[in-house]
């Protein structure tokens, strides 16, 4: 699409600039339910996001009516909206950084090009093979989301940049049942090749996550040692990532601010930001606003480096941008804990009374990502003498997230990242108060 | 929106094969937000929403498209490649759509879009002046403004062509109290299926102070003791607790899967007698109520559990076909890019006989939960876990200090059992409910009730 005439009307108007983003979206949605299809969606839709400078401020729209004879009623829009800003931070249309980093495998044709009943084949089997593993499985519902995103982002300083990329998710959920006790299980893969979907192992693996928690109880109330599970600690990072936007840091909504440079964890700990991650639909060259991205570490042996930048949180801050300018306000690409040297089996072999946390419920609303306190329901496993005892169920933990990263005692190698491409091993800790019966 | 013989050649065509039901879904929403932060107007932004979906069905077996293009042929191809799902002869009839039905049950006195926006502007600033000036220990608030204009048109092969108007507003008012080490919030975030004049129906600062008293009140709270202990839920937004813990599993979305614990329960005691739960999506522009559900059949006014006792699930049409019993006007979805499924809409329990100074009085030691945050649940096993944004210890029948952090976990099966105390102080107050179909504005409501026993968590560890 062509945003020339639109740019030279705004220019007329007394803009001083203006940014167009299309994007193009094509996706597909399988679900299967014991053995029968029980849902299938298709859909293609294409978002036009504008955002133009007009007297030192920043109007924002977006449209899926996407025809320029409404250009005129767009530009009333955004100058109507720009009047009313009285932020008086400075804002930003890039004009473009002179390179660009080439991210392979980000878009993946043959992805695309598989036809839709390789696909469905691949939910089926899924399906199948997990109802086979145990008699005690009851219920399976077995997802497949395809997404293919092409996205321009063209402005009147003269940028002009495109990306596409692709992705597909399988996952599935199981119910387990025994005579007085029901139990579910979750997990998934996601990438933008169909090779690496191991229908076999994941559906051992979502099986075996139901089906050891059959029986779970809880336990009493006290300070255990707790191995918290790649699963739990992505989910607790993900609910703290804000921490580290600078955007949060300057509103005064951080508990990091003022820190960098400082220790705020163990020295075990390293957090990196990737967005050259392959095969991840966060991943690319450059962000929202255009500019590069960068690799970086936020946090390098326990020490605060930095946090992340759009164009305006760097203007005031007097930095460069890190190139994580999202969706209008700072965010993550690939964010994850640096795994390190301890295999999972280690950590709970040296555990004499503890607790493996592999589930963290509610973390939308059981945390506070600007103080990091948390109070979280929890499943897991009791361990006495380096041996998984029993599994627990209702029992919630709380604690600090940095006063956790404080804790840490071994970090695992066992790097797994979650659907919002959130990463981290399994980390021993000291312990967390625990609340049961 | 679409010409009604566009729509009828659309659903004719998805009907030339084996399905037995087709449907067409158009959408246009015209949406403005309006953010307030750190003492500024930080972003005012229009959202142009327009999609058509097209949903086919044989039996319960669905297929479902949708497009932002309102073009024939886009339509007809979408229409055609769906039926491909269920090739064959057709079985149906040619549909021909009859006059279309439109309802005015939620009348708008000033609608968003006529309303000179500087007003909202001043709305947003008065809100956030009253928050700011109830403490100095308050350092931040944020304030949103919201509101849309939703306008659908629902046609399918079953009769149903419908035309619906669904305005919506809320404002959002998040204070952040704190003493330099440490930080707590407070939120309060009314709605209404209303236009502007919803804010001349309520005192705006009064709502603007009430986010701004938790966030101080929390700050100056001591750790939750944890342990197993009776909770005073309050009334209003403590309704969450029956929406994720019960409410869910109500909704054929589950039950009709055999995957909820209140499956094939009808007509049994699932709770106290004390409680009767009701999903009411009539109530006169209340957030949750509409005209028609999002299948384009009348709201409905559903009692869900009587003295105890399940009476009815919410049930959408197809799953009304997997289960044998009547739909119950509950398909909702947030927008054009979700299929309809059973969902709540204003979820209340209804009043009990008590008051809540007896309720307190009678209670030796435990939790008041005056104010709870979000939650979840799995509805495959009942388990649920709720945060507790204001609260109380209990003593000798007397609320004592302010306590922060507590979580409450259990079942949904046993929480509704253990309820031994309801007043008489019903409240509702709104959510945005996430689901299958996307995100929905539902209202939560009770009055002041007791669980004789829950688990709570805390981080000062048990008594």
């Amino acid at each position: 699409m062509q945003f020339k005439q639109l740019f030279d009307k705004a220019e007329a108007l007394g803009f001083e600039a203006i940014q167009a983003t299309l994007e193009h979206a094509e996706n597909i949605d399988l679900q299967v339910f014991n053995g029968e299809l029980e849902k299938h969606q298709m859909a293609d839709t294409k978002q036009l996001t504008l955002k133009a400078i007009y007297e030192g401020k920043m109007g924002k729209m977006t449209t899926e009516v996407i025809d320029l004879s409404h250009a005129d009623a767009w530009l009333d829009a955004l100058k109507n909206s720009s009047l009313l800003i009285e932020s008086k931070d400075e804002v930003f249309i890039y004009e473009g950084d002179a390179q660009y980093r080439n991210v392979d495998g980000l878009y993946n044709a043959e992805l695309s090009n598989t036809p839709i009943e390789a696909k469905m084949a691949k939910v089926f089997d899924l399906d199948k093979a997990i109802r086979n593993v145990d008699s005690r499985i009851t219920l399976s519902n077995t997802y497949y989301s395809e997404n293919r995103k092409k996205v321009w982002i063209q402005n009147s300083k003269g940028l002009n940049l495109e990306k596409e990329v692709n992705n597909a998710f399988l996952g599935a959920q199981m119910v387990a049942k025994s005579e007085d006790d029901s139990r579910s299980g979750f997990d998934y893969i996601q990438s933008n090749d169909m090779n690496d979907f191991d229908v076999n192992q994941l559906a051992q693996e979502i099986a075996e996550k139901g089906l050891s928690m059959l029986g779970a109880k809880s336990i009493p109330s006290g300070d255990y040692e707790i191995v918290l599970k790649n699963t739990a600690i992505t989910a607790l990072l993900q609910a703290h990532v804000g921490m580290f936007s600078a955007e949060s840091v300057q509103k005064g909504m951080s508990k990091l601010k003022s820190k960098v440079g400082h220790k705020i964890a163990n020295e075990l700990i390293s957090i990196v930001d990737d967005p050259f991650k392959p095969k991840s639909t966060r991943s690319g060259a450059f962000d929202d606003e255009g500019v590069a991205t960068t690799y970086k570490h936020l946090v390098e042996n326990g020490q605060l480096m930095g946090y992340m930048h759009n164009l305006k949180t760097a203007k005031k801050d007097d930095t460069s941008s890190t190139g994580n300018g999202f969706s209008g306000g700072v965010s993550t690409t690939n964010m994850y804990i640096q795994p390190g040297k301890s295999s999972y089996e280690e950590m709970i072999q040296t555990m004499k009374k503890g607790l493996i946390i592999d589930d963290l419920q509610g973390t939308h609303a059981g945390t506070n990502a600007i103080s990091g306190d948390f109070s979280l329901q929890a499943n897991g496993f009791y361990v006495e003498n380096g041996k998984i005892v029993k599994p627990v169920a209702l029992i919630t933990v709380a604690g600090n997230f940095l006063e956790l990263l404080e804790d840490v005692v071994a970090v695992g190698n066992d790097l797994k990242f979650n659907f919002a491409y959130i990463g981290a091993p399994s980390l021993k800790l000291k312990g967390l108060a625990v609340s049961g019966e | 929106m679409l010409e009604k013989q566009v729509i009828e050649r659309i659903i004719n065509a998805a009907l030339d094969s084996q399905a037995d039901f087709a449907e067409v879904f158009v959408e246009e929403k015209k949406q403005a937000h309006i953010m307030m932060q750190s003492n500024t107007i930080e972003d005012v932004i229009n959202q142009h929403k327009f999609g058509i979906g097209i949903r086919v069905a044989k039996g319960y077996h669905s297929v479902y498209g949708f497009t932002n293009s309102d073009q024939e042929t886009d339509l007809l191809k979408l229409a055609n490649d769906l039926a491909q799902s269920f090739a064959g002869d057709r079985i149906r009839e040619m549909v021909v759509l009859g006059d279309i039905q439109k309802g005015n049950k939620h009348p708008i006195v000033l609608f968003p879009d006529t309303v000179d926006v500087q007003k909202k502007v001043a709305l947003v600033k008065k809100a956030n002046k009253a928050a700011r000036a109830y403490s100095e220990e308050i350092t931040q608030v944020s304030v949103s403004y919201m509101d849309y204009v939703q306008n659908v048109l629902i046609a399918s092969s079953e009769n149903v062509y419908v035309e619906d108007q669904r305005v919506r507003t809320r404002l959002g008012i998040a204070s952040v109290a704190s003493d330099g080490t440490s930080m707590q919030t407070g939120f309060n975030g009314p709605g209404s299926h209303m236009g502007f004049e919803f804010y001349d129906t309520f005192d705006v600062q009064e709502a603007a102070k009430e986010a701004s008293r938790t966030a101080v009140t929390m700050l100056h709270a001591d750790e939750c003791p944890s342990g197993v202990m009776p909770v005073v839920i309050d009334n209003g937004f403590g309704g969450v607790i029956f929406h994720e813990a019960c409410g869910h599993s109500l909704e054929a979305t589950s039950v009709a899967k055999k995957a909820s614990v209140f499956s094939d329960k009808k007509d049994e005691k699932i709770a106290s007698t004390l409680v009767t739960a009701i999903d009411d999506g009539t109530i006169d522009n209340a957030w949750g109520s509409a005209n028609y559900d999002d299948e384009g059949h009348l709201q409905q006014k559903r009692t869900l559990i009587k003295d105890g006792v399940l009476t009815s699930y919410m049930i959408d049409y197809l799953n009304s076909k997997r289960m044998n019993d009547a739909p119950t006007g509950s398909g909702r979805r947030e927008s054009y890019r979700y299929a309809p499924t059973s969902r709540m809409s204003n979820t209340y329990i209804a009043n009990g006989e008590s008051t809540f100074e007896e309720i307190i009085s009678d209670t030796k030691y435990g939790l008041y939960a005056k104010k709870m945050g979000g939650g979840s649940v799995n509805p495959s096993t009942g388990d649920f876990n709720f945060a507790v944004m204001e609260g109380y210890m209990i003593r000798d029948g007397k609320i004592a200090e302010p306590v922060k952090g507590a979580t409450l976990i259990g079942t949904g099966k046993d929480a509704l059992l253990k309820v031994d105390k309801v007043a008489n102080n019903l409240l509702r107050a709104q959510g945005m409910c996430g689901s299958a179909s996307g995100s929905i504005p539902t209202d939560v409501g009770q009055p002041t009730l007791r669980v004789s026993s829950m688990t709570v968590g805390g981080r000062k560890g048990a008594n």
